[in-house]
């Protein structure tokens, strides 16, 4: 890659992030996640089962994988469609600006944004667990005897890794984006396709099972063919090393499955966008 | 004409890009597929919520629970409360289908397990000897039958949670209280005391209860032999260990197995009388005495009335009131 392109593709990225930040919805779901990761405190008065600490990470990692997942697609739709549906992209495209650079760009500028999203709810839930623990181990000290219970750092890493699962999503939203011709097209498959990687899981541990060989191998191909989201459910493990760890081999293992796919949707979306009329 | 291949070609270059997606696709999948099924093996091994088989059966659930993703626990909190709406209408068809479910959106936490069992094994058969005119007007084999499959429908909710919390000892506690209160049958709870009892963090009181079911389905030597082999291990400084009762209870053994004095526990040094008594002068294993304050201190009763678990005294549990077996939540 020359310094012409990297120039290039920074600076789509850059007036990407601006425009991104700009734009009134994205601020009202930041608000809202902010928001709802704040009241977890509140809605602990409805837990029944789970210790306060885990219940505030439960809610608050819900937060972040809810709200992220909404940011990831709406996103990524809405300043991939509004560069076409305003024209700017024949202008940027007439220079001397390459489809792949525009792609890049664009994702580069989405998941800049995603990982400003991603580490303002990581640090703010990280505020809200340190605030509750520390009234707890005041309150009952003995529990605590072993030092905190919330591994900080095991937090922030489970940031990266819930950042990359973001960066799937973006990825694919953006793939379906280069060859669809709505907005609403692609924020509607693209929901579809986080449901199916969500519980591609189910397809990759029951194909096995099924006994009528053509449904079988059905199965079998749609689980190789999305990504298993569900291999960055590791928030319990991660923020409470406790009885269970993941071990540090499986979680650059699940860094590097995350990165992949990133790499392989924007491959796919750049394939698709080349061959479109704009 | 040229209009038409131009179509062809928009089709032609669609087709082309979806099939070579999906081929990319499926060839990624196969090449992170020894990546990624130990690194899955793992993941999901240690978390065991995430085993929704049992679920799929029901229309929907699994979509839901994969959409919900990290909002497990608050929205399995808020379908408990719709339980207990359903549960104080007394409906049971509404009330087991929503226990379902909420312990198929979280079934990590075990109170949700543990409250479904003890209302489908406690409540649910009461609700329906009410609609049949209350526990007096039937027939005892109808009640035994009512009770005995309810106690199934119990026993096999808190089963399920035996898979997600495999070494959790409530899960056969829950079971060996259920066979005991609705089946009466101290074997089966015997069976599960066993289980208990083996289980790391057991409380003390199930020891004693262990041994207590040994002897009520008419193994005395081996409830004897368990208290004998238990009574040194136990700490003597700790009261819910309550050494003195076990120590009580070796001794009615010993009587009630007419044990020469040379096999019995020697006399310790917490008790005021000989280690051998004649026979005639205790016949049978008291239940009723000493043994009452044995209740205030049976374990946690995980906010539950202690009726709810198994009681030492026969004549209490006999005399029971059925219509009023509800337990509160």
């Amino acid at each position: 890659m020359s310094g012409g392109s990297l120039n290039r593709i920074t600076t789509i990225a850059r007036n990407t992030f601006l425009e991104a930040l700009r734009q009134k919805f994205i601020n009202v779901l930041v608000i809202l996640a902010v928001a709802l990761i704040l009241s977890a405190n509140f809605f602990r008065q409805f837990d029944f089962g789970s210790s306060e600490l885990k219940f505030i990470t439960d809610f608050g990692m819900g937060s972040i994988l809810f709200f992220g997942s909404i940011l990831s697609i709406v996103a990524t739709a809405q300043l991939f469609f509004s560069e076409i549906e305003n024209r700017t992209a024949l202008t940027i495209l007439a220079k001397p600006v390459y489809r792949w650079e525009f792609i890049a760009g664009k994702y580069l500028g989405i998941f800049a944004l995603l990982t400003v999203f991603t580490m303002l709810m990581i640090g703010l839930l990280a505020g809200m667990l340190s605030w509750r623990e520390g009234a707890l181990m005041e309150r009952y000290p003995d529990d605590f005897a072993e030092g905190r219970l919330v591994s900080y750092g095991g937090l922030f890493a489970y940031g990266v890794l819930e950042l990359l699962r973001f960066g799937i999503i973006a990825a694919i939203t953006m793939f379906i984006a280069s060859f669809s011709n709505t907005n609403l097209y692609t924020v509607i498959v693209s929901f579809f396709v986080f449901v199916i990687c969500q519980l591609q899981y189910v397809a990759r541990d029951g194909w096995n099972d099924i006994g009528n060989p053509l449904l079988r191998g059905m199965v079998w191909v749609m689980a190789l063919l999305f990504p298993n989201f569900q291999m960055f459910n590791v928030a319990e493990l991660m923020i409470f090393p406790g009885e269970q760890t993941l071990a540090a081999a499986s979680a650059w293992g699940i860094f590097g499955y995350g990165i992949v796919y990133i790499i392989a949707f924007n491959a796919l979306a750049v394939l698709a966008f080349r061959g479109r009329e704009i | 004409m040229p209009l038409i291949k131009a179509k062809d070609n928009w089709w032609w270059r669609r087709a082309r890009v979806f099939g070579l997606s999906a081929l990319s696709l499926f060839v990624l999948g196969l090449a992170l597929s020894p990546v990624e099924r130990p690194i899955w093996d793992e993941v999901k091994a240690t978390q065991p919520e995430l085993n929704l088989r049992e679920v799929e059966g029901a229309l929907g659930q699994g979509l839901v629970i994969g959409l919900i993703g990290g909002f497990r626990a608050i929205i399995a909190d808020f379908l408990f409360i719709k339980t207990n709406t359903y549960w104080e209408n007394k409906d049971r068809p509404n009330t087991e289908a929503m226990l379902n479910l909420v312990t198929a959106v979280d079934p990590r936490p075990m109170f949700f397990w543990l409250n479904g069992a003890r209302m489908m094994a406690y409540d649910m058969p009461a609700w329906e000897a009410q609609e049949m005119g209350g526990y007096a007007n039937l027939p005892p084999a109808v009640e035994k039958n009512l009770k005995a499959r309810y106690a199934e429908l119990g026993m096999n909710f808190i089963d399920k949670a035996g898979s997600f919390h495999p070494n959790d000892y409530r899960v056969p506690l829950e079971k060996a209280q259920i066979s005991i209160n609705r089946l009466e049958d101290p074997a089966q709870a015997a069976k599960y005391y066993k289980e208990v009892v083996a289980m790391p963090d057991s409380p003390y009181y199930a020891d004693r209860i262990y041994a207590e079911m040994l002897k009520r389905s008419g193994h005395q030597q081996e409830a004897y032999d368990y208290l004998r082999a238990l009574y040194p291990t136990l700490p003597r400084d700790n009261a819910m260990a309550a050494t003195n009762v076990v120590l009580e209870r070796i001794r009615e053994l010993e009587d009630e197995l007419d044990l020469p004095p040379i096999q019995r526990l020697p006399t310790q040094d917490t008790e005021v009388r000989p280690a051998f008594t004649a026979p005639s002068e205790n016949n049978g294993f008291n239940l009723g005495g000493s043994q009452s304050k044995e209740k205030t201190n049976v374990g946690p009763s995980y906010g539950l009335p202690t009726q709810d678990f198994p009681q030492e005294s026969d004549s209490e549990h006999d005399h029971h009131d059925h219509e009023h077996d509800e337990h509160s939540h």
